[in-house]
């Protein structure tokens, strides 16, 4: 009962159990603009997903979530299309060099131990950074005050300094901010690079990059980065069907109509809190799956053999 | 010409009731009988497992062994150990002629096994017939196997059951017997050999086959050949049916939402 069959999955899997897991992570990507593919994959396969088909859905329904969200986004005029397209660029070209640099690592053996150590290193400094600013932003004078200093374009310290020095300076009105084009694709090569590595969208990582690298404010972050993960996500889906016939339609639909649904609840709660809350609440989740994988890297597994597939 | 008669009368009743008491002889309770029910199992857009009955006969005194067991395929798979204290995938290890499936059903409560002879079914002639290659030492093999089995048990893709096969009173020196074979939702598609080994005296006294097809019908197969043959043609589609859902989301909430 409530059970549906899942053709590339090969298994069964209630219905009511794939909705409410699309819901939950369609929820905070809608609220924080981060695909929710670091969170949605581990869930799939704790749920018994086999781990290349739940990466490869995956990255069909985050195409569904980031579409609805970058709509509702857009609507409001908070997408910054000439920073997505440069973030989308750099990303694209680090992806490539990260799947190479995955595979020199798989040859050398070595592939699996980078790939959990940059997981909980990436994790944990994002969110333990988030978190901590977040935290002393809310500890200041309250939110008027802490919208101001999330507003500045930058302070004068070293990095906006050097940042300054940098060649091709272009003004990017949505951000409000004017920056060197090298910037965003130096920083999309290397977030590009990351995500591949862990075989994720990067969104988790692209949002801070934007925040406190591009000095962005935080409602044009949320839905530039909705876009970009946009692009990633469409071509990751037709390159796992392509190579690896590794999307399950069946899957990806059930969870993207959760998704789709929990993105615009997420997007409508997120107008009621303030950027800093929005931000501890990611932090906070970031660092639960950190811990979360650190935990696993600790304790003894249950067994010495796994399937291969994706990570 | 009556005594004659008579001459040709006798063989033909003689014949006659060989034919009639022949089946309850010795040479017929030898041949025993398996049937599956159903011998086909679809697996369709609801499917969630199946149970098969299995059903049959041998003769009274003797034990049921039902072996089914899946095509063999070599594994790909990852060994975890340690590294700088933490637990990680740290080499890949090929498993070779592992069956897909592998199930064996008894109808005593202890699997029979044969005396003075290797027994040909249960873990332990798994065991022979399974090889590995890649990153292990062969000493680290049995290791390996038995890690191997627990894998497999957990997706209860393989499964020892004694006392599965029900048996009734003895009728005209034959025993019935049936029970149900349980095939999980990860069963893959595929033809299986079932075999009914009855065993009496610590050997196989005789033993019948059959075969059950797993078939994937329906929307999974239209997928499933649709994603393996038409790669690009299905990406697309899902990344169309994941934009249109998506878009529809956005305007069904349009207004409704202001980030």
């Amino acid at each position: 009962m409530w059970n549906l069959y899942l053709p590339i999955a090969g298994t069964s899997i209630n219905i009511v159990l794939l909705f409410g897991l699309g819901g939950a992570v369609g929820f905070l990507s809608g609220l924080f603009g981060v695909g929710g593919g670091f969170l949605m994959t581990p869930l799939l396969l704790m749920v018994g997903i086999p781990s290349t088909v739940a990466a490869a859905s995956d990255s069909n329904q985050i195409v569904a979530a980031s579409t609805s969200g970058s709509y509702a986004h857009w609507r409001m005029g908070n997408v910054d299309f000439k920073m997505g397209f440069l973030l989308l660029i750099g990303g694209v070209i680090g992806g490539t060099f990260g799947v190479q640099i995955i595979k020199v690592l798989r040859a050398m053996g070595n592939a699996d131990f980078v790939i959990k150590i940059t997981y909980v290193l990436m994790l944990g400094i994002v969110g333990f950074y988030m978190f901590m600013e977040s935290l002393q932003a809310l500890r200041k004078k309250g939110v008027i005050e802490a919208k101001k200093v999330e507003a500045e374009p930058g302070r004068p310290s070293i990095y906006v300094r050097m940042i300054q020095a940098l060649p091709w300076q272009m003004r990017f009105e949505k951000s409000g901010v004017t920056l060197s084009v090298l910037l965003p694709l130096i920083l999309g090569v290397l977030v590009g690079i990351l995500a591949a590595i862990m075989g994720v969208g990067g969104g988790f990582i692209m949002v801070p990059v934007m925040v406190y690298m591009l000095r962005m404010p935080m409602h044009v972050v949320v839905g530039t980065s909705l876009f970009q993960i946009l692009f990633t996500c469409i071509n990751v889906t037709v390159m796992q069907s392509v190579t690896n016939h590794n999307v399950d339609l069946v899957l990806a639909v059930i969870l993207l109509v959760g998704s789709t649904l929990g993105a615009q609840i997420g997007a409508k709660i997120s107008q009621r809190l303030h950027a800093d809350q929005l931000k501890i609440l990611l932090a906070s989740i970031v660092l639960l799956v950190m811990v979360q994988i650190l935990v696993s890297l600790i304790l003894s597994p249950a067994h010495l053999l796994a399937y291969k597939g994706g990570h | 010409m009556r005594r004659s008669n008579n001459g040709l009368w006798w063989p033909g009743v003689t014949l006659f009731l060989a034919l009639l008491l022949g089946p309850a002889g010795p040479a017929a309770a030898a041949s025993p009988e398996l049937r599956l029910s159903p011998n086909q199992v679809d697996i369709g857009t609801f499917f969630e497992g199946a149970a098969v009955k299995i059903e049959g006969t041998m003769p009274a005194g003797t034990t049921a062994v039902v072996e089914v067991v899946g095509s063999e395929a070599t594994e790909h798979l990852l060994r975890k150990g340690r590294r700088g204290g933490l637990w990680m995938s740290v080499g890949e290890i090929q498993v070779h002629h592992a069956p897909s499936l592998y199930m064996l059903l008894s109808s005593a409560a202890k699997i029979p096994e044969f005396t003075g002879a290797a027994t040909p079914w249960g873990f332990a002639a798994l065991a022979k017939q399974v090889t590995f290659s890649g990153s292990l030492q062969p000493q680290e093999e049995d290791k390996f196997f038995q890690e191997f089995m627990g894998l497999k048990q957990g997706e209860r893709l393989y499964r020892v059951m004694p006392d599965a096969l029900h048996t009734s009173a003895p009728q005209k020196g034959q025993v019935a017997f049936q029970g149900m074979l349980p095939l999980p939702a990860k069963v893959p598609p595929g033809q299986y050999k079932v075999r009914l080994a009855v065993v009496g005296q610590g050997r196989m006294l005789a033993h019948q086959d059959a075969v059950l097809t797993v078939k994937m019908v329906g929307f999974p197969a239209t997928l499933s050949n649709l994603a393996r043959q038409q790669g690009l043609l299905y990406g697309l589609v899902a990344v169309l049916i994941a934009i249109i859902t998506g878009f529809i989301m956005g305007f069904l909430f349009k207004g409704k939402t202001a980030h």
